[in-house]
């Protein structure tokens, strides 16, 4: 069996775990939407339009929600002590790396969406601009965010400060994602040409596939003692 | 075939929970490691797995040496602990399947059936894991570290929570699995059992090794001096 195969496994059984649970992905949407709905109130928007600030701020809380979610990833692992038998499978490390980042980027997409819905709403960005386009900057930012938040997730756990360690270890690495994210998006929302965003956007994807592969080369670093 | 651990050393920052400790173990025999909390069993245990790199010293099969970075070693090894190391939401069957597949075992769904059927948990089989009781859930654990017929079985205080009927079935499967061939490590604090079932005992004390002997060589009262004395005496 191939370690893509293993990957896809972990990966579904995640996805499985998550959906049964709901904790995680129930927060993260909470927050995603109750913060879209409090910045509507917090933007004078006889001062500042929404659309000025739609894309900075989809980014941000886009960030902070995954960056709380990281924090749970493992939860379902430790509970029994699951992970430790996970790790004496004939399965690579950079797999299991792999597929959490997997399950986890699926969250993260169903949380983009309705993150991105809330907050052009509250804000009241009428013509948010092409879908396709979005979907095209929110596609490698969020693979960054997934695999960053993963081999951060698992590093806290070894750390006595938990997930308060998270956005410190996290957040510096992430300002790539959100600067090249957020004027991209922010483009795209004053409908301007591809060709002004694809070189954001081909920056994204080489910040999402650095993030993949350290961190499926270094998960070991983090998991075994 | 046989598992042999050379003077391992283990330290947790300033503690040091293995202290050059030597330990072999043949097949077709039960090693019973026993010794007080904090003794090092544990340690010693996620040494020989490969689960954690000895600081010191090294872990050898038929003279080799293995590491648990070797996906051919994590394949041939199971463990069974206290914690049983199952998914809560998922049923005992996703369970089982999912560690099946990860270890490549060749006809799955027979394999998981004959497993639950040998601990007696097969009509848990659509039952999730939160519902079960402790010793059901230890029983489906059981069955979970033999899906893929590992040649050397750890089991770390694996009669915690299991009642008497389970306990029994327990032991049947280790003395049917010795009789196979395999090498069997049991850590435990329960001496009578550990004398009864193993072949070898084994105990520590503050990470040293304070007796090697064959099991009939040894008493209960022998054993329970090193929970006892107030200092240790390093073989």
């Amino acid at each position: 069996m191939n370690e893509f195969r293993r990957a896809w496994l972990i990966a579904l059984k995640d996805l499985r775990l998550e959906f049964r649970t709901g904790g995680r992905l129930l927060a993260m949407i909470a927050f995603v939407v109750l913060a879209g709905f409090l910045f509507a109130f917090a933007l004078d928007r006889s001062a500042v339009a929404g659309r000025d600030v739609a894309a900075a701020l989809t980014w941000l809380v886009i960030l902070f929600a995954s960056t709380a979610g990281a924090g749970r990833i493992f939860d379902a692992e430790e509970e029994e002590g699951a992970f430790r038998h996970l790790l004496l499978t004939p399965v690579s490390r950079s797999a299991i790396f792999v597929g959490k980042t997997a399950a986890n980027l699926v969250v993260i997409w169903l949380v983009t969406a309705l993150g991105f819905v809330a907050l052009t709403a509250f804000l009241g960005v009428r013509d948010p601009g092409s879908l396709v386009a979005h979907t095209a900057v929110f596609l490698p930012g969020t693979i960054g965010l997934a695999a960053t938040g993963t081999f951060f997730g698992r590093m806290s756990r070894h750390s006595t400060l938990g997930d308060t360690l998270l956005p410190v270890l996290t957040f510096p690495l992430l300002v790539p994602v959100i600067y090249f994210g957020a004027t991209s998006t922010a483009r795209v929302f004053l409908e301007r040409p591809w060709t002004e965003i694809s070189g954001s956007v081909r920056l994204l994807w080489a910040f999402a596939v650095g993030s993949v592969f350290i961190g499926a080369a270094l998960f070991r670093h983090v998991t075994d003692e | 075939m046989t598992l042999e651990g050379r003077g391992l050393v283990c330290s947790y920052g300033p503690t040091r929970a293995l202290d050059g400790v030597d330990i072999v173990a043949g097949g077709r025999e039960i090693v019973a490691v026993v010794g007080p909390n904090g003794a090092g069993k544990t340690t010693l245990l996620r040494a020989l797995s490969g689960e954690r790199t000895p600081d010191r010293g090294e872990v050898l099969l038929d003279g080799s040496p293995v590491s648990g970075a070797d996906p051919g070693w994590r394949g041939r090894v199971g463990l069974a602990s206290h914690r049983t190391g199952l998914y809560r939401k998922l049923t005992v069957a996703e369970n089982l399947n999912f560690f099946a597949a990860l270890h490549a075992v060749h006809d799955a769904r027979h394999t998981v059936a004959r497993a639950l059927e040998t601990v007696g948990a097969l009509a848990l089989a659509d039952t999730r894991v939160e519902a079960l009781s402790r010793g059901q859930a230890q029983r489906v654990a059981l069955a979970r570290s033999l899906l893929h017929d590992p040649d050397i079985l750890f089991l770390d205080e694996p009669f915690t929570g299991l009642d008497p009927a389970a306990a029994a079935t327990l032991e049947t499967t280790l003395r049917e699995r010795r009789a196979a061939g395999g090498v069997i490590i049991l850590v435990t604090h329960d001496l009578t059992r550990a004398l009864g079932l193993a072949d070898r005992v084994v105990a520590l004390r503050r990470g040293h090794k304070v007796q090697d002997c064959e099991a009939g060589d040894a008493t209960v009262a022998d054993l329970l001096r090193h929970f006892t004395t107030p200092t240790p005496d390093p073989l």
